[in-house]
């Protein structure tokens, strides 16, 4: 199938903004990184963002296909493809695609979220025919062999043990989701469950893979030094013959409505209580995000922020604070994080999170507060876009998660009209404990087996 | 064809890598008061990164003073000038920009991030940190119990846990094999007289490096820095005496840390090896890029690719002023724990004794140079390296020549490398940090003698 027919037409919108990109150099200069944009005819979105600074490029391919996109009993799934993805497809075979991408001086990895799966490289510019013959070679053809599965299932059980069974933080995380959310697939962890890691078939994962890899279904980034339009006549070649799949059916992520607090315990072998908050906030797209994100800021965002400020300094019951609200397709959770210090409980730590959240309702934030918070908000925006590969992979979440790679440029101007009473009223509205969900850790100290003691005494380790 | 048309030609043949690493202009100069100044002026985004590297860390802590280095860098953004700690703060936040302190091993790096515009203002708030610290009673105390909080949180961290004790374990007494943090009791006798001694010796022009990137003009940035420190006193004592190399191993030793509670145990095993000056440590990098460096390495190969024992294998050199050690590390669960460990190290042992392959190693070299741009992309990347090569007294065109020294390395050398600098198995030490029950009996039948600790015990721990 070729794309011959709509050649002109592809270039559906070209931004036209290509100096854009901070040419004022004053504060007042919005951040955004232009794009070229491109549609194959079988749906695949192509993103270019030119940046002649390094002899590099990165690309990233993006599928609307996180563990939103998974049902019980295949959990994981998304995850688990994603390391599959790395295992040869027809023209390079199994455990190659590494090889060749180092071989020509570039460097890969992938990564899964609740929304996405992304696979990213970054390599001299002269390697980019070989890293896109590589990537359309295993989106056209994966292996999805037994030998590649159950390879990859023995891995991932180790990065689950790794990343959420022996870590605190991301135990309670999975806890938090699992009782923030009853019905909704944003509830269970990416990396999934682990009886379900078990239990995951070849048929399931060749069914997920003609369901979400499909050209319409993805998003292919390209950042640095590289032409748009020899970028496209490549692009176009070599994934122009994919063909185009129905569109995977809509996630219903709708919950019922919270009527009250819920709280979970975690009990943990650990040091230090902790708790982990999570209110029912909006979506990525929503209105109020943008005052949330301020709302974010303002109670965690640096030393002088509200919380960190009270919880850290002035009454001293917690090591550090985080806010932040989750960009998600989804309505995700608005998660304040907070550890105690030695000697404090997990009800020291609420009780003030609860003060400094109240406190941000009652009364309209001082200006030289907002003030504060939007710049920092700026400056963390363009710390994202020091790389090709920050740029390319927020050219690619917009696009994904926000709908529009363009929203990015947006971001500055949305959080600038935040006044002190959308504050109030965002604050009032989303962080009050009927949208909330509490993890709790419990430290639970470990004992130390009788069978270990008397090996450490004979050999004189001091106790 | 004359001599120079040969010499255009091949060039156009070499990889697009390897002569396309563009550097910013780079200037250096030296005040009279010893300070060594480094600026490179980039203009891809509005951001200036000041890095400043104090020639004093963790090795200058005295003895039953350990976390000295750390607890002094922590306090000197505590309060400055006429700033209150919470004044200062705000300061830097204010500007949307950041300022801290950490201290290393062999150093201390005090860096900040501001817009260009601010560029005055932040220097001038470094100014107050690098020579008008307050050091309040009362921010120290803080800094104490946050240090000490930090020692306690950290047992919570298996891979933590487990590169603290390999320190302990293959430094001995060396100040390398010291935790940064230090230990309970040495944190806790630490006074503010301490710290202001610390400060008050160390912290001189004359064992300071600053370096400043980003969107900057040279001269002015030399210009401010005259006015801002040149009048800052040196001091004839403040470049310390460093310690001699550390011992090498002479005999294998095996450490198990009992974590009763953790379903996955860390690996890591490794010996003395060089330092950061050494003319072997780049081809020696090189030729372990091949044993365990990115996703293509022997060690994923073999533990991860074929076996699925682990989600992650790699090895490198960890190269300090004095000296240095060749490390791998890996997890895996409990029950594979000693069968990871003795794969990693029989890989590795095959790896030393026989002639490394052409073709694995040419893909090395061609991965590492062009990755090498994308390592310098970003300021703050920049800058640690170029002060690095100041503070390590390495060739002032380190950088430039990075590539084509990367292309000599052929097999010959290679192979010399690895058995030069890679331990044969014999004279290793190692550490598994897992639960102790289920590893002790396999762990003591393949590699003889095991010494068993609680995680507590790893301060102080001696081999």
């Amino acid at each position: 199938v070729s794309s011959s027919g709509k050649t002109g037409a592809v270039l559906a919108r070209l931004v036209l903004a290509v100096a854009v990109l901070l040419a004022g150099r004053g504060p007042a200069a919005a951040v955004s990184i232009p794009a070229e944009e491109f549609t194959l005819d079988n749906g695949l979105r192509l993103l270019v963002h030119v940046d002649r600074s390094a002899p590099v490029v990165s690309s990233y391919i993006f599928f609307r296909a996180g563990s939103r996109n998974e049902r019980r009993g295949t959990t994981g799934i998304a995850h688990l493809f994603e390391h599959m993805m790395f295992n040869g497809g027809k023209k390079f075979g199994p455990g190659v695609f590494d090889d060749v991408i180092e071989g020509h001086g570039g460097s890969t990895n992938g990564f899964t979220t609740r929304d996405m799966t992304a696979y990213l490289n970054n390599f001299p510019t002269a390697a980019l025919p070989v890293v896109l013959d590589l990537e359309a070679d295993r989106v056209a053809h994966l292996a999805i062999t037994p030998e590649n599965l159950e390879q990859e299932r023995g891995i991932v059980m180790e990065e689950r043990r790794l990343r959420i069974d022996n870590d605190v933080e991301g135990a309670m995380n999975e806890a938090l989701y699992l009782q923030a959310y009853q019905r909704s697939p944003y509830r269970w962890n990416t990396v999934g469950f682990m009886a379900d890691l078990e239990r995951i078939t070849l048929e399931e994962a060749r069914a997920f893979f003609q369901t979400y890899y499909a050209p319409n279904n993805a998003v292919m980034v390209l950042s640095g030094d590289v032409d748009p339009a020899a970028a496209h006549a490549l692009v176009k070649k070599l994934f122009g013959d994919i063909p185009r799949r129905p569109p995977p059916a809509p996630v219903d992520a709708a919950e019922p409505p919270q009527d009250g607090e819920r709280t979970v315990m975690v009990r943990k072998p650990a040091q230090l209580p902790s708790v982990m908050l999570g209110y029912q906030a909006v979506a990525a797209t929503h209105p109020d995000r943008p005052a949330l994100d301020v709302a974010a800021q303002l109670l965690a965002g640096g030393e002088s922020a509200r919380l960190t400020l009270d919880m850290v300094r002035t009454t001293e019951v917690a090591t550090g604070v985080y806010a932040d609200l989750r960009w998600g397709i989804d309505p995700d959770l608005f998660l304040i994080y907070a550890q105690a210090k030695p000697g404090k409980t997990a009800d020291d730590l609420i009780a003030r999170i609860d003060e400094g959240v109240s406190g941000l309702a009652r009364g309209p934030v001082a200006p030289e507060e907002l003030a504060r918070a939007k710049r920092q908000l700026r400056i963390e925006l363009l710390k994202g876009l020091k790389t090709v590969g920050g740029k390319a992979n927020q050219l690619g979440f917009f696009e994904v998660v926000f709908g529009d790679h363009g929203k990015v440029g947006e971001l500055e101007a949305q959080w600038n009209a935040v006044t002190p009473e959308d504050v109030q009223r965002v604050v009032a509205k989303y962080l009050v404990p009927e949208r909330r969900t509490r993890a709790v850790l419990q430290p639970v100290q470990p004992e130390t087996p009788a069978s270990a003691r008397p090996a450490a005494a004979e050999t004189g380790a001091p106790s | 064809v004359n001599a120079a048309g040969i010499g255009i030609a091949l060039a156009l043949l070499l990889p697009a890598t390897a002569h396309a690493v563009q550097l910013p202009p780079v200037t250096r100069a030296t005040l009279d008061n010893g300070l060594r100044v480094i600026v490179a002026e980039t203009r891809e985004l509005p951001l200036v990164e000041l890095y400043v590297m104090v020639g004093s860390g963790a090795a200058q802590d005295p003895v039953g003073k350990e976390g000295l280095a750390s607890l002094t860098a922590d306090a000197v953004t505590r309060g400055a000038g006429t700033l209150s700690a919470e004044d200062f703060a705000r300061a830097v936040e204010s500007l949307g920009g950041s300022l801290g302190a950490q201290a290393g091993t062999d150093g201390t790096i005090v860096n900040g991030e501001f817009l260009a515009e601010d560029f005055p203002t932040g220097l001038d708030l470094l100014r107050k940190v690098l020579r008008d610290a307050t050091l309040a009673d009362d921010e120290i105390r803080r800094a104490r119990d946050d240090q000490l909080a930090a020692l306690v949180a950290a047992l919570e961290d298996p891979s933590t846990v487990a590169e603290r004790c390999f320190g302990a374990f293959l430094y001995g007494d060396h100040p390398y094999g010291r935790w940064l943090d230090g230990t309970k009791a040495s944190v806790q006798s630490i006074t503010r007289d301490d710290v202001k001694a610390f400060y008050d010796r160390w912290y001189r022009p004359n064992n300071t490096i600053v370096t400043v990137v980003g969107d900057v003009r040279a001269a002015d940035v030399l210009e401010r820095m005259r006015v801002a420190l040149g009048d800052w006193e040196s001091r004839p004592d403040a470049v310390p005496e460093r310690a001699g190399p550390p011992a090498p191993i002479t005999a294998r030793r095996t450490l198990l840390v009992d974590q009763p509670d953790a379903s996955q145990a860390q690996i890591r095993v490794g010996s003395i090896a060089m330092a950061r000056n050494a003319p072997d440590l780049l081809p020696s990098q090189v030729v372990n890029t091949v044993l365990g460096g990115g996703f293509s390495s022997k060690l994923i190969e073999e533990l991860r690719v074929k076996r699925s024992l682990t989600y992650g294998a790699s090895s490198m050199f960890v190269a300090r002023l004095t000296g240095g050690d060749f490390r791998i590390s890996t997890f895996s669960k409990n029950a594979t724990a000693v069968e990871t460990l003795a794969l990693a190290l029989e890989v590795q042992q095959a790896f030393r004794t026989q002639p490394v392959d052409a073709k694995l190693l040419g893909k090395a070299r061609t991965f590492l140079a062009g990755q090498f741009p994308l390592k310098l992309e970003t300021p703050d990347a920049l800058a640690g390296r170029l002060a690095e090569i100041e503070f390590f007294g390495l060739p002032k065109d380190d950088l430039e020549t990075y590539v084509s020294r990367v292309e000599a390395v052929g097999p010959d050398v290679a192979h010399q490398m690895a058995e030069r600098h890679m331990p044969t198995a014999d004279r290793v030490a190692i550490v598994v940090a897992g639960k102790a029950s289920e590893i002790k009996p396999a762990l003591e039948e393949q590699f003889g003698p095991v010494r068993v600790v609680a995680r507590e015990e790893c301060e102080g721990l001696r081999p």
